[in-house]
């Protein structure tokens, strides 16, 4: 064994204490036949033990909930979702509504600051244009997108016994996720818009008017409402009430 | 992404190492780190392999995410440097070099790869050969690479810290 020497593998092998019991003892035969060699793989023996001692109280830390798995998951499902929420928003917006997508976008941007400003924005592009109708979206397919990305809080409102009738609907994107414009219209053609998005921490409960319009703002769990009409129209203050108690 | 509890609590309990081993990579920027690691881990989840390599697979993605987040914020260096801002070296937070700890501060100061190959091998022991998978690197890279490392970590220590006394003849 005279001119057999470990390869680097089996030094470091050695170090890690990896090594079958009988390939150990020829390197440590070996190590004792080389006492410049047998040093440098001590000491790195030594940092080795003191790098695992070093490192061994890390493991002692707790690890905080957002990491958990399930958590993990949840943030997964929800921007998923929200990404489809947009996508199908831009979709429709767009294919749909042709250049009102953009316009509706613009007008967003526009009038980021106020509270619920693309609610009014959105009433005004889809509700108080009294011509456009086309490409709204059906009553039943409408239902279900709400259903998909608000929940409980996506069902349509019945207004009958207010004296409106839901005329059409709108799926919008936001920066947080998708959007909804509800156009109810009462028999003289009056529009009133009721407008579901998802919730920010700007999303508070009020009114303001907004020129001719009046829209009154409130949050339930996730989702932010706003009812925006004609100012003129003194039922809306009526409906708000009835459509935030349930 | 079918899991079950089972795979929940198996991933629950190596979240500790996951996160030591992003530690030693990025210090206090670790836990971004095991984030996004683990969200890609659960959008693959299906993908990976049979469970014994799921220490491994999952160790892999934490590096490699460290890696890309590495790459971005070099990139980002270089930007600002044109703008005459100094340059920042990212290390292991400066809390855990105290008293007692001078094998961290030497370990701190390694190269990034330097380090995920000592933890992966000395720390968490995992075999030569799976380090070199986890790395992405030739297995005889990964042998000279640790020679490199011991090498250098011996240096720091010696420098930063007196080896242990032994008794001297003084005549």
């Amino acid at each position: 064994m005279n001119h057999w020497s470990p390869t680097e593998e089996e030094l470091h092998a050695y170090i890690d204490g990896r090594l079958a019991a009988e390939r150990h003892e020829a390197v440590r035969h070996w190590l004792q036949a080389h006492p410049g060699e047998a040093a440098r793989i001590e000491a790195w023996k030594r940092d080795a033990e003191a790098l695992r001692a070093g490192w061994a109280r890390d493991l002692e830390q707790a690890v905080p909930a957002a990491l958990q798995p399930d958590r993990v998951r949840a943030r997964l499902r929800r921007r998923r979702r929200d990404r489809l929420g947009v996508a199908a928003g831009f979709l429709l917006a767009l294919g749909v509504g042709g250049m009102a997508g953009w316009q509706w976008r613009d007008a967003r941007l526009a009038s980021e600051q106020l509270p619920m400003a693309d609610a009014v924005a959105a009433y005004r592009l889809f509700a108080s244009d009294t011509g456009r109708t086309a490409g709204d979206i059906a009553p039943d397919a409408l239902r279900t997108w709400l259903r998909t990305h608000f929940g409980a809080a996506g069902d349509v409102p019945d207004l009958g016994a207010q004296g409106f009738r839901l005329q059409s609907g709108r799926l919008l994107s936001t920066p947080e996720g998708a959007a909804a414009m509800l156009v109810y219209e009462d028999a003289e053609g009056a529009r009133i818009g009721l407008y579901l998005r998802p919730r920010t921490p700007r999303n508070g409960t009020g009114e303001r008017r907004d020129g001719r319009l009046l829209a009154q703002y409130w949050a339930e769990g996730d989702t932010a409402f706003a009812l925006v009409g004609p100012a003129t129209q003194a039922r809306m203050r009526e409906i708000a009430p009835l459509l935030r108690g349930g | 992404m079918t899991m079950d509890a089972s795979d929940d609590a198996r991933l629950s309990a190596l979240l500790p190492r996951l996160r030591r081993f992003a530690r030693s990579l990025a210090g206090d920027a670790a836990d971004d780190i095991v984030q996004s690691a683990l969200e890609r881990a659960l959008r693959r989840w299906d993908s990976r392999r049979d469970d014994d390599a799921l220490q491994a697979w999952l160790f892999a993605i934490v590096y490699r995410q460290f890696a890309t987040e590495h790459r971005r914020a070099r990139r980002w260096q270089r930007v600002l440097e044109l703008f005459g801002a100094e340059p920042v070296e990212p290390s292991p937070s400066p809390e855990r070099i105290h008293e007692g700890q001078a094998m961290l501060a030497a370990f701190a100061r390694l190269s990034p790869d330097q380090r995920a190959l000592l933890l992966l091998v000395s720390v968490e022991g995992f075999s030569y050969r799976e380090a070199a998978d986890m790395l992405g690197l030739p297995i005889g890279t990964v042998m000279s690479r640790l020679s490199r490392a011991r090498e250098k970590l011996r240096a720091l220590g010696d420098a930063g810290t007196p080896p242990p006394r032994t008794l001297r003849v003084l005549k």
